[in-house]
């Protein structure tokens, strides 16, 4: 099971049914999946007569659809993705961008949206060319929402979107926007998790420096500990349910790992997420 | 408040200053050593930071240091102490108006307790005469610090009788009291100036020797009758207030015995006190060192030092 797999498990799955009901269309693949109880309606050439004849039960093979994918990302390259605790969260964004990228064939194509363009096509075959575009001096401020309008407008429907922010500037307005993309694609939204998610470093009187500006001098004391854990949980839950309602699939992007958190919204385990 | 040396406070704000830019240009340069952190509008709005804090550590210090700027720079402040060297003469009618009984017992009596009262709250040290006034006037007790024996003479005022001689009251009181020190002149009548001097004449002299004339108007607003006339007793309160103004004083109506004890009691406070430029150095120099630790400790308990 790869990310690919997983991708081209959703555009078999109708939207909207539940798990353990896959259609299986007769397709050009030939890499075997599966075996599973036939469906009235499957391909009856799909059937297995030796898994048949062992089980006694009908069984059908499900053979991989070997077809070309889209593979779409936007990460998020504003300075407020360049805070971590131990290193930037941009680096793990860019660890799961790899492993995003790393899922293609080779027959897939691959664009980077980024603030101001899409990557040329001339690009498609080589992520790391995209990934070197990332994030440049001209590059102009990063809008989440910009972005993904840009994505609605150029991707083609049934495309695979990937998109990484920590997701500040998102506002209750773009809830439209974000199912209308869930309803077109096959998206994924990994959220920054706050550096200071487990526990806030602070105590005395300390300055803050943001990196989208602004300023502060204050005393964080055990009160403000305090209140700061509950909402920075409340604020990921929310965001996180704001995707999931929108046919989003969804994941905390980790600071210690990009590829890893990338793998863990496909239900993976590290080991089985493969970067490039 | 006055300072001994203006050019130290001077030089001591300019001092400040200069530091307070410097240190102001240093933190600037420390900025790239503040804490990054992605978005600063959601920080203050999930931890709700005590912002204060830090400006009321930085205005503490502000102040310690001031203070003792202030302290080395030699102040002094006026403030109200208690006089050593004040002199008072209290000039009581004794005309006939007042053996009027609408204050009980009777004028005179009241006049003779509210003096007594006086005599109570002044300072010990103060000296403090008695004038008799009717037709003319007369000292009763020359100035004296021997406050037992001023109280007694009081028994020595005459009765009340004859006309009303403000004027030459006060003039007596201005001819003897001292050249110097705290000088006061409290006038206690019921009356009509209608003999001797122009009191108004006599107040603005005293006015310009700094020495003011407090006067206490006695009598109900119906008045009385004086006893054996058929005269009524009237009070010329415009008078009384134009002496007390023309000399820096003040004027207080008392229609009965309490509140012409009650005023001359607060005379008595007022009197013994004179405004003085007091050395406040030492006040200054201790608030600027409390306020120096109590920065420190505060700074230090909320992590900023070291």
């Amino acid at each position: 099971m790869t990310i690919r797999d997983a991708l081209l498990r959703g555009r078999r799955r109708p939207r909207n049914v539940g798990a353990g009901s896959p259609t299986v269309y007769r397709g050009d693949g030939y890499e075997f999946v599966e075996l599973r109880a036939y469906v009235p309606g499957d391909d009856v050439r799909r059937i297995d007569w030796a898994a048949t004849a062992r089980s006694g039960d009908l069984q059908t093979r499900v053979i991989l659809e070997d077809v070309a994918l889209t593979l779409a990302a936007i990460v998020d390259s504003s300075p407020s993705m360049h805070v971590g605790k131990r290193r930037p969260m941009f680096c793990a964004a860019r660890e799961a961008l790899g492993a995003w990228f790393g899922a293609a064939a080779t027959d897939d194509r691959c664009l980077e949206i980024g603030a101001d363009r899409i990557t040329p096509p001339a690009l498609q075959r080589n992520p790391y060319a995209v990934l070197a575009s990332v994030g440049s001096a001209t590059t102009p401020p990063f809008d989440a929402a910009h972005a993904l309008r840009t994505a609605r407008g150029a991707l083609p429907r049934g495309s695979a979107l990937l998109a990484i922010s920590d997701w500040y500037d998102l506002s209750a307005e773009d809830d439209g926007l974000l199912a209308e993309l869930g309803a077109r694609y096959d998206c994924t939204a990994l959220i920054a998790r706050d550096p200071w998610y487990d526990e806030l470093p602070l105590d005395g009187i300390v300055r803050l420096r943001g990196a989208e500006g602004g300023r502060i001098r204050a005393y964080v004391g055990r009160r403000e500990r305090e209140a700061y854990r509950r909402a920075v949980r409340e604020r990921e839950t929310s965001t996180l349910l704001r995707f999931t309602n929108t046919h989003w699939r969804t994941g905390v992007l980790r600071e210690r790992d990009g590829a890893a958190s990338l793998g863990a919204a496909f239900g993976l385990r590290p080991g089985e997420v493969r970067a490039r | 408040m006055s300072v001994d040396r203006p050019l130290w406070l001077a030089a001591g704000a300019v001092l400040a200053i200069g530091f307070a830019l410097l240190y102001d240009r240093f933190q600037r340069r420390a900025t790239a050593r503040d804490l990054a952190y992605s978005n600063v509008e959601f920080f203050v709005a999930a931890a709700k930071p005590r912002a204060w804090i830090p400006r009321a550590l930085q205005a503490l210090w502000i102040v310690a240091v001031a203070s003792v700027l202030v302290a080395l720079s030699g102040p002094h402040l006026s403030l109200p102490v208690p006089a050593r060297d004040g002199s008072v003469f209290i000039c009581i009618d004794t005309s006939g108006s007042m053996a009027s009984s609408d204050v009980t017992p009777t004028r005179a009596q009241a006049a003779k307790g509210a003096a007594a009262a006086f005599i109570d709250e002044s300072a010990p040290g103060t000296k403090i005469g008695i004038i008799a006034f009717s037709g003319t006037a007369g000292i009763v007790q020359p100035l004296s610090t021997d406050h037992r024996q001023v109280a007694s003479s009081l028994d020595e005022l005459p009765l009340p009788n004859g006309a009303t001689a403000i004027g030459d009251a006060l003039k007596l009181a201005a001819e003897n009291l001292p050249d110097g020190g705290h000088r006061v002149v409290i006038l206690i009548t019921d009356g009509v100036n209608n003999a001797g001097v122009d009191p108004l004449e006599i107040a603005r002299w005293l006015g310009a020797h700094r020495i003011p004339v407090y006067t206490v108007g006695i009598g109900t607003p119906n008045g009385g009758l004086i006893p054996g006339t058929s005269d009524e007793a009237t009070i010329d309160e415009d008078a009384l207030r134009s002496y007390a103004d023309a000399s820096g004083g003040a004027y207080a109506r008392a229609e009965n015995a309490t509140q012409l004890q009650d005023a001359l009691a607060r005379l008595g406070r007022i009197t013994s006190l004179e405004r003085k430029a007091v050395d406040a150095s030492l006040g200054f120099a201790v608030a600027g060192a409390l306020g120096m630790l109590a920065a420190f400790l505060l700074g230090f308990s909320t992590g900023r030092y070291p």
